[in-house]
This record gives C-alpha cells, structure tokens and sequence, in this order.
C-alpha cells in the first residue's frame, strides 16, 4: 500500500476536501473501499488521473448497497454516464451526499432523483408504484399499491398537478424530521 | 427506448423556453425569501446558509444595479429569448422579439440573475436538465444537433445563436466564480460542497476560484506591506491546526464501525438508543476529566496511605475501604494545599465548590443547546406532519446492510402500508358519545391507578429508607451492616423494573387510538415513577441523613448512590439476559407464537436517563461518580450490543427516532437536570456540612467558603471587581429579577412572531391551493377552448399518441401546466417578496395576485392566448418530429 503522497498529490487531496464532506482520511479510505472493489482496474496512483471506470456491477456488490432496492438508481443518479458506472469522483460525490455532513436540501435533491425513475423532473405516479414495489418486495396488490400512491400524491401535491416536483418533495421533507438520518449510509 | 429517451427530451424543451428557466431561478428566488423570514426554521437548508451569506448582504445592495444591467444586457438577453423560439419553432410567427410570450420576463431575469448569483444558475440548469445527467453543455450540444437536423433552413442563425448561448454561460460562470472568490475560504468551501453538480465540475469551479483569487491575491501582494501577509499565514496555518484537530476529533469517534453494524442490521430507531448512550457515555468522561484533574489530583499530591482492608464486598455496597478514598466527598481536605516554596497554594474548598459549579454550568448550556439543535432539526413543523406521503417516501433506511434486515424491513413495510389502508375506512368510524365517556373513564381511572401505584413506591421507598437507617444505628456486624445496606438499592431496582410492566399492561387495557399516543403516555407515566423515586430518596438524604449528626453524612449520600448505581447496573444486565436472552429461548424453542423479542428503546433510554440522574446528584458527594458511570455504560453499551444481536428484532413499528431523540434529551433536561441542580442548590445553601470531614468542614453551610473567600477579596484593591460581580450580579436578588423578567420577555417575543409565522404559513397554503384551483380552471377552460377551436385533425392524434405514448390531451395539460408554472410561483414570490424591504414589483403577472389571489380576467384571458399559441406551435413541433426517423 502507498501512502497518501503517491496515491494523490497535495493539491488534488485538497480539491476533493472542499468538494466533499469528507477529511483527507476519510476520502483515502474511501480510495481504498473503491479500489477494492476491482485491485487489478484501479491503480495505486491518482496523480496521472487515470480515466477508470468501474462498473455497475462492482459497485452494486458493495456491502453498503448490495441489499439496497434503491441500489441501481443510486448508482445511476451519481455516476456521470446516467448508467451506473462510477469513477472516483462520482464514488466519492455519491458517499459525500449520502454522508452525515450533508445539508437536508442536498439529500433531499438527490433523493428526488432517485426515486425519479424514468427522469422527468417530476415524482409521477409510476415512479411511486415502482418505489412501492421495491420497498415491498411486491407484496401488495396492484389495487394497494395504487391506492397508496394516490394518497402520497394527494397529500404531497402541493400545485395540484399530479405529480410531485422537486418542490413538492423538498416541502414534505422538511416536515420528515427523521430523513436525514435514514438517508445517510455510514461508511 | 428511443422514445423514452425523446420524451425525457422533449419535456425539457419547455423547461428551456425562457419562461421556465426564469421560473424556475424565480423559485429558488422564493425560498429564499421565504428563508429570511424563517431562517430560524430552516438554517442548515442550502438556500438559506449559502444564500445567506454571501446573498443577504448583496441583494438589497444589487437592486440599484438590477435596472441597469437589464438595460445593458437586453442584446444578450434577447438574442437569447429569441433563439430559444427560434430554435423551437423555426415557422413560429412570434417569433419576433414584440410578441415573444417570453419576452416580458427578460427584465427579470436580469433582475434575479445578479443578486440571486449564478452560484445558483448552474444548480437552476442542472436541476431542469436532471432528464439527462449530463452536463448543460453537453446536453446543448446534444440539442443542438438534434435541432440542425429538423430545421435546415435555420442553420446559420443557429450557429450564431449558440455563440450568444456560449457566451451566457461562460457569464454566468464567471459571476458564480466571482462570488465565490468573494467569500471567505470556509464559506466558499461550504459552498462548493453544497452545490449538487458532478465532482468534476465541483472541481472546475473551485480551481477557478482559487486562480482568481490567487491573481488578485498576487496584485494585491505587491501593493500591500508585508503585514496582510503575515495575517493571511497565520490564517493559513491555523486553517491547518483546525483540519488537524478535526482528524484527530474523527479518530476519538469511537465505535464507529460498532454502530455502523447496528444501523446496517436493526435500523436507525434502535441506533438512536446507542447514539444516546454513546452521547451520555462522553458527557461522563467529560465530567470524569473535570473532576479528576481539578478536586482529585490535588488532594492525591496531599493524601496519606489508605490503611482499610479491602475485601472486594466493597465493589458492591461502596463503603469499608472505598470510604477513605478520594471516591468520597468525606476523604478530600479543606486545607489550603502547599507543596512549593514560593508561596503558590491551592484552596481544596474553592476548587471543589468552583469545579461542581461550572461543571453543572456548563451541563446546562451544552444540555440546552443540542436541545435546541435536536428541537430545530426535528420539530420544525410538527403540526403538520402528514402521513403515507412522507412516511413512504422517507421511510427507507439507507443505512440497512443486512440482508435479512432489508427483508424483514419490507415486509413490516408492507404490513404497514396495509394497516394504515384498512385504517383509512377505519378513522371514519365516529364513536358514541357513551363509548367517548366510557374511554375517558378508562383514562381517568388508568391515569390514577399508575399515579397511586408511583406514590405508593415513592411512600415504600421512604419507609424503607427510614427504618434501614435505624437498624444500621443499632450495633450489628460488619457484614449484616452492608448486608443491610443492600436492600434499598435491591428494592429500588426491583420496583423501577417490575412497575414498568405494570404500565404496559395497562396500556393494553386502555386501547389507544394511535400507538405513539400509547407511547408516549408509557414514557410519561414511566419517567414520572422514577423521577418520583429519585426525589423521595433526595428528600430522605436531605432531610434525615442531612440531619442524622453522623461523621460524614455526605460520604453516606454518595455510598447510597453508588450502591443505587451499581445495583442498577447489575439488574440492566439480568434484564438484558432474562427479558432478551431467556426471553427469546422461549420465544423460539417453547412458544413459537412469542417469537423473536423486539429491542425496547423507550425503556432502556428511560433506564439511562434514571442512572445518568443519579449520577449527577451524586457527582458532589462522590467527585468520581463520573468514573463508576463511564465503566458501567461501557459495559452496558457492550452487553446491549451482544444481546441485541443475538436476541432481538428490529422494532415492527415505525420509530420516529429523531422526535423521540428530542424528547428523551428535553427529559433529561427538564425533570433531570433541572430536579438535581434543585438538590444541589439545597445542599450548597440550607444544609449544614458535616464537622468532621470533607473540605467544608466547620462551615454553617457550603457557600459560606465562597463569600468568605470574596470577603477575603474585598481587601486586595485589584480584585475588587470580582466583589462587585459577586455582589451585584450573583448575589443580589434584583439581578436575578432583572434577568427573569428579561428571559421572559424574549420568550414572549419569540412566541409571538412564531405565532405570526403559523398564520403565514397558512396564509401561503392557502395560496398555494388557490393557485392550484386557478390552474385547474384556466386548464378546463383550456382544454374546451381547444376541442371547440382547435379540434387537432385525428390522423395526426393517434399518430401523436403513438409516438409519445401519451394521449394528446395530457400532452396539452403537460404542456399548459408549464406554462402555468411562473404563474404560480409569482404568487409566492408576490408574497415573499411584499415582506421583503418592500422591493418594487417586476413581475409581469402579479398584478394580478395583488387583486386579491384570483387573476383579473384580462390576464387570464392573454394567459389562455397564449398558451394557445404555444400549443399549435408545439404541434407543428410535433409535426417537425415525426418527420424525424
């Protein structure tokens, strides 16, 4: 294992301090569990900036997602190719947001995102039949799970137009006190 | 797929006229008015702490500036507008700056645009691009080219058009860069971290940042003398000590990796009771450190050899040999310690009374604080927190690791979600009147019974006290003696466990509504019970020990707490084997139906809360309490884990972890601490210190070594102001008044604007659902207007609905709602911004909210004309795609 001088230089430690919630500590720890995940793909030394990519299924078999329903959406929202294939930078973006130091309107904006499935900017009523159905396993019936999902949207719609926008998401957020402590996977 | 993907796409072509982009810059605009009014309810949102800062200040000062830079950018602006139309509807009539629908909002965009930063730009963008992840330019591009295949004809003034776009972009970032140099480095570091954009480009912008300001740090270096320097090094290296000290703080987190496997594997609710523990366990070694280094080292440099034997009895009971070591208050010394030469001296008397009284100070400042801080993160609004919405979107626990875990968390989901569904038919039923008197009896008569069942313990427990004390008057052997000192702790113990029970059952009986009320009720009834406990038992301490003229009655006190301590401690561990362990062997091996105990949270936290009070009343008798406390939590905290995963579920009900994290802390503040800073204040001032030992000896009562030491004071000229504080603030009674009525005045204001804030609120609800009745109406309307006039030929219907797999009406309510969106919003922003400092309107549609919330009908008029217009171009649109492969 090299010390943190030959894994990154200075200045790019300190450019992932300030663009992460992380310290130098925790964002080399961080190297190391992305590393592991694929030691022959990832290289030692970041100081050439090395154009890897690990793929979504390296990153889905991490102990911290692998049980995760929301795992491919995860992976999908913070990776830059809108696949699930993660470089360093979005790894580290994505433990960043989902870290404890995280401000509530940029976990909220994320956990928008993810349950976004099909990407339209609003929470509709088919990305909530799809949340429902992974947060159940598809233990209820299609009539329940669209009953459900027409209380969430009645409660939750704010302008009335059926589908919740990042508006309506972040306003019902605030008044979920316990959010920010489950949206939060500890590294 | 494709498809998919050209749906994803063509929404966003209406987030990119203009109206939607100055939308939704107005949106971000709003909350952030919305947050100089509420700050205090909001502060750690993004808007407020980064808007905040470097916009609060700025934004007033920006207005002036607004105009003219309106007045200067038209060009831009307006090339911008029209490309955009252009670019849409390349056969599009209005296309023409005049009667560009778009056009009106310019002023405003140039409004917002400075005072509300590009900072926010990008994060506006990017949040309208969401559909596709990548970056704006990127996407443009992407657009671009799309456009260039549909329209031929409009080649050339695309390219100039993505020049002007180019540039806009380019502005805009630097304006962001500009503001971010601006800003203090922490700040700017915040910032950057805030702002929900991909690594790379977070990392673009801050090496831009640090450039600029390395250019103008680098022009400013050469005019400026030597001594900015000096001061811009020193803040550089204590930036360095301070990430330094922070790493070292992220090293002391200790068992972190203990609590990440008991949030993987039971959730968050039950990790909430070991952050409780864990956040007590540092509150003791806290005290531990103050208390060891101040009262306990000193009196080590002076004390003589212990000549007691030990027999190990004592770990229990506390006295024999433990009585003539510093555990006790009776050991220390009131002497004045000397050891050096030069006439340095250390008075035990005022170290030990200096040492308690801050200690307790600064428990109730830190005590209040994260009361505070718990109560602002979670109680923002706890009125009108609503069920499934939240409760299914917010419910997943990312923390969860465990494969089992997950499985069982989405089954109790999906239990849930049906319970709370048969509950929907369920709420209607109304009961009788004769069922309503019947509940409230059963209340009533629950209530009384669990209120007698407290007193009647409370009455035990002094009784019991009493006679023990008299029968350890009476001559008896050293082991009867501690034998006997036994039985109250035991019995104490016994009651705290056994009487709970007794609550739950009656919680069974009295069939609550909802389960958080039964909850809540329990944790009440509880903490009444033991708080009532532990006063009885300050009442006998104070009232007959105190008075009992024995050697050392404080040393006695704090025996009877340790004991309490101790026994305590011995009996969570029985309880966490026989109500878990033994518990879950039956559940699994006899009765199958019992299965698999659930981890109780409310009564362990009660159980810590209990001990950690008895800790700090015992803290002055006994200065090493903290210690005892420290190793019992360690071991419990270990013990807890064990069983806990070896033996308990996950609770199946939701937990609201973080509201009852509030209360748990707000009761170990108000019954708790606030009971034993009352005990203390007895014994500091109406209770006579014993005369054979301990460092207040020979005293009438403790704080006489305090006004003592000030009387000795008044005699030295360079102290006097310490006499003068002493006299006028601590000791005199119009200060305290003084103060009292000052604190009650800020609570009555405070109280006051959060009333005004509630009708606010419901004032901009309101509006809200007015806002939305308009939306629906001007759409009816739309939608008649459409099928009447318009009347879209078939052919092209179906072929739309195949295409776009939607039926051509919800593509036109798509579509009018965007249009509709700003519409919305500037109502909001009337509103925000009418409490602002009184910022003059420049919204083109407001007018019509300042007539009272319903758009004149002119406006609504122009407002369906126009959406009209928009619609046949969105068809010719349309036309345009399906001409495309």
């Amino acid at each position: 294992m090299g010390n943190k001088q030959t894994i990154f230089t200075p200045e790019q430690l300190d450019a992932y301090q300030d663009c992460t919630f992380f310290t130098r500590k925790e964002i080399l720890r961080l190297f190391y569990r992305y590393r592991d995940l694929a030691p022959q793909l990832v290289p030692l030394s970041y100081i050439n900036k090395p154009d890897v990519k690990l793929p979504y299924e390296l990153i889905g078999s991490m102990a911290e997602l692998k049980d995760n329903p929301f795992r491919q959406r995860i992976a999908e929202v913070f990776s830059e190719d809108g696949e699930g294939n993660m470089t360093l930078d979005d790894f580290l973006d994505m433990f960043s947001v989902l870290s404890e130091m995280a401000p509530r309107d940029l976990k909220a904006y994320y956990a928008f995102k993810i349950y976004d499935f099909n990407n339209d900017d609003y929470i509709c009523k088919s990305d909530l039949e799809k949340t429902v159905n992974k947060l159940t396993r598809n233990e209820l019936t299609p009539e329940e799970v669209s009953l459900v999902c027409d209380k969430v949207i009645d409660e939750a719609d704010q302008d009335n137009d059926g589908k919740l926008s990042v508006e309506d998401f972040q306003h019902m957020i605030v008044r979920a006190p316990d959010f920010l402590s489950t949206f939060h996977i500890r590294i | 797929m494709f498809y998919h993907d050209n749906e994803a796409f063509e929404n966003p072509d209406y987030h990119y006229s203009e109206t939607l982009e100055i939308d939704r810059s107005r949106e971000r605009n709003s909350s952030f008015h919305q947050n100089l009014h509420d700050s205090s309810l909001d502060d750690d949102s993004l808007y407020d702490s980064y808007e905040g800062r470097s916009g609060r200040g700025q934004r007033n000062q920006d207005y002036p500036l607004a105009i003219p830079m309106a007045s200067m950018q038209p060009g831009f602006q307006y090339s911008y507008s029209t490309s955009r139309s252009a670019m849409q509807h390349n056969t599009n009539p209005y296309g023409n700056p005049h009667t560009n629908p778009s056009f009106e909002y310019e002023p405003e965009l140039a409004y917002t645009s400075p005072s509300f930063h590009a900072a926010d730009g990008p994060y506006v963008r990017r949040s309208s691009d969401m559909s596709d992840g990548g970056s704006f330019s990127q996407r443009y591009n992407r657009r671009q080219a799309d456009l260039v295949y549909r329209m031929p004809s409009s080649l050339l003034r695309l390219d100039s058009n993505a020049e002007t776009y180019n540039e806009d972009k380019h502005k805009q970032e630097e304006k962001l860069i500009k503001n971010l140099a601006s800003m203090s480095s922490r700040e700017r570091i915040k910032a950057i971290q805030k702002t929900p954009k991909t690594m790379k480009e977070k990392r673009d912008i801050r090496n831009k940042v640090l450039m600029e300001k390395t250019k103008k740090s680098a022009s400013y270096h050469t005019q400026i003398n030597c001594c900015t320097q000096c001061l811009y090094k020193t803040a550089l290296s204590y930036q360095q000590f301070k990430n330094g000290l922070s790493e070292c703080w992220h090293l002391l987190q200790f068992w972190q990796k203990t609590l990440k496997v008991i949030g993987g594997k039971f959730g968050t609710s039950v990790l909430s009771y070991f952050v409780f523990l864990k956040w007590l366990l540092t509150f003791n070694i806290f005290s531990f450190l103050v208390n060891f280094s101040f009262i306990t080292i000193p009196q080590l440099i002076v004390s003589g050899p212990n000549n007691l034997s030990f027999n190990g009895l004592e770990l229990l009971s506390g006295a024999g040999y433990f009585k003539k070591t510093v555990l006790y208050y009776g050991f220390y010394t009131n002497s004045t310690i000397t050891k050096t030469e030069n006439n340095s001296s250390y008075n035990m008397r005022l170290a030990y009374i200096f040492t308690i009284g801050i200690y307790f100070i600064i428990c109730f400042f830190s005590l209040v604080y994260s009361m505070a801080k718990s109560f602002r993160k979670n109680f923002i609004n706890p009125h009108t927190y609503s069920g499934s919405a939240a409760k299914l979107l917010c419910i997943w626990d990312f923390n969860i690791t465990n494969e089992k875990a997950v499985k069982l968390k989405q089954s109790n989901l999906s239990t849930q979600i049906k319970e709370s569904l048969s509950e929907v038919t369920l709420e209607v039923l109304n009961l009788s009147l004769k069922q309503r008197i019947a509940r409230i009896a059963v209340h009533l008569v629950v209530w009384v019974a669990s209120l007698g069942i407290a007193a009647a313990c409370c009455a035990g427990v002094y009784f019991l006290s009493r006679n023990n004390l008299q029968f350890l008057e009476g001559k008896k052997s050293e082991l009867e003696n501690e034998a006997a000192t036994l039985v109250l702790p035991i019995v104490v113990s016994l009651l705290n466990l056994l009487v709970p029970f007794c609550f739950a059952l009656f919680g069974l009986l009295e069939k609550f509504q909802y389960p958080r009320h039964q909850l809540y009720v329990t944790v009440i009834r509880n903490i009444f019970l033991k708080i009532s406990i532990i006063g009885i038992l300050c009442y006998y301490w104070l009232n007959d020990v105190a008075t009992l003229e024995k050697e050392c009655w404080e040393s006695l006190v704090g025996q009877d707490i340790y004991r309490l301590i101790v026994i305590d401690f011995i009996f969570c561990l029985f309880g966490s084997f026989f109500g878990e362990f033994v518990r879950r062997i039956i559940g699994t091996k006899c009765c199958k139906k019992l299965g698999v105990p659930e981890f109780d949270i409310a009564r362990n936290v009660l159980d810590l809360i209990y001990t950690q009070t008895l800790a700090w009343i015992g803290i002055f008798f006994a200065p090493l309490m903290p210690a005892v406390q420290i190793i019992s939590f360690f071991i419990i905290f270990y013990v807890k884990k064990v069983s806990l995963m070896r033996n308990c579920q996950p609770p199946r009900k939701v937990w609201r972890a973080s509201q009852m994290t509030t209360l748990f802390i707000f009761l170990l503040f108000f019954p708790s601490f606030t009971g034993v800073l009352a005990v203390m204040a007895v014994t500091i001032w109406r209770r006579m210190p014993s005369n054979q030992c301990g460092p207040f000896q020979g005293l009438t009562s403790i704080i006489d070594a305090v006004s003592g030491w000030i009387h000795i004071l008044d005699s030295y000229s360079g102290s006097k102001w310490v006499v003068w504080i002493y006299r006028n603030l601590i000791g005199s009674v119009h200060f305290f008044f003084i103060l009292t009525v000052i604190v009650l005045m800020i609570t009555y204001l405070y109280w006051q604007i959060i009333e005004g804030r509630k009708i606010m609120v419901r004032l901009l609800h309101e509006q809200i659902i007015n806002e939305g009745k308009d939306k629906m109406f001007l759409l009816n309307k739309l939608s008649a207007l459409q099928t009447s006039k318009l009347g879209p030929p078939k052919g092209e219907q179906q072929e739309r609905s195949s295409s776009l797999y939607q039926p051509s009406r919800q593509a036109a309510l798509q579509m009018t709602a965007s249009l509709e969106r700003p519409f919305g919003r500037n109502g909001r922003d009337f509103y925000a911004e009418s409490f602002s400092a009184g910022i003059p309107e420049k919204t083109g549609l407001s007018p019509a909210d300042s007539e009272g919330h319903r758009p004149a009908i002119s406006e609504t008029l122009a407002l369906a004309l126009r959406a009209r217009q928009q619609a046949e171009w969105e068809m010719q649109d349309d036309d345009d795609k399906d001409f495309r492969p």
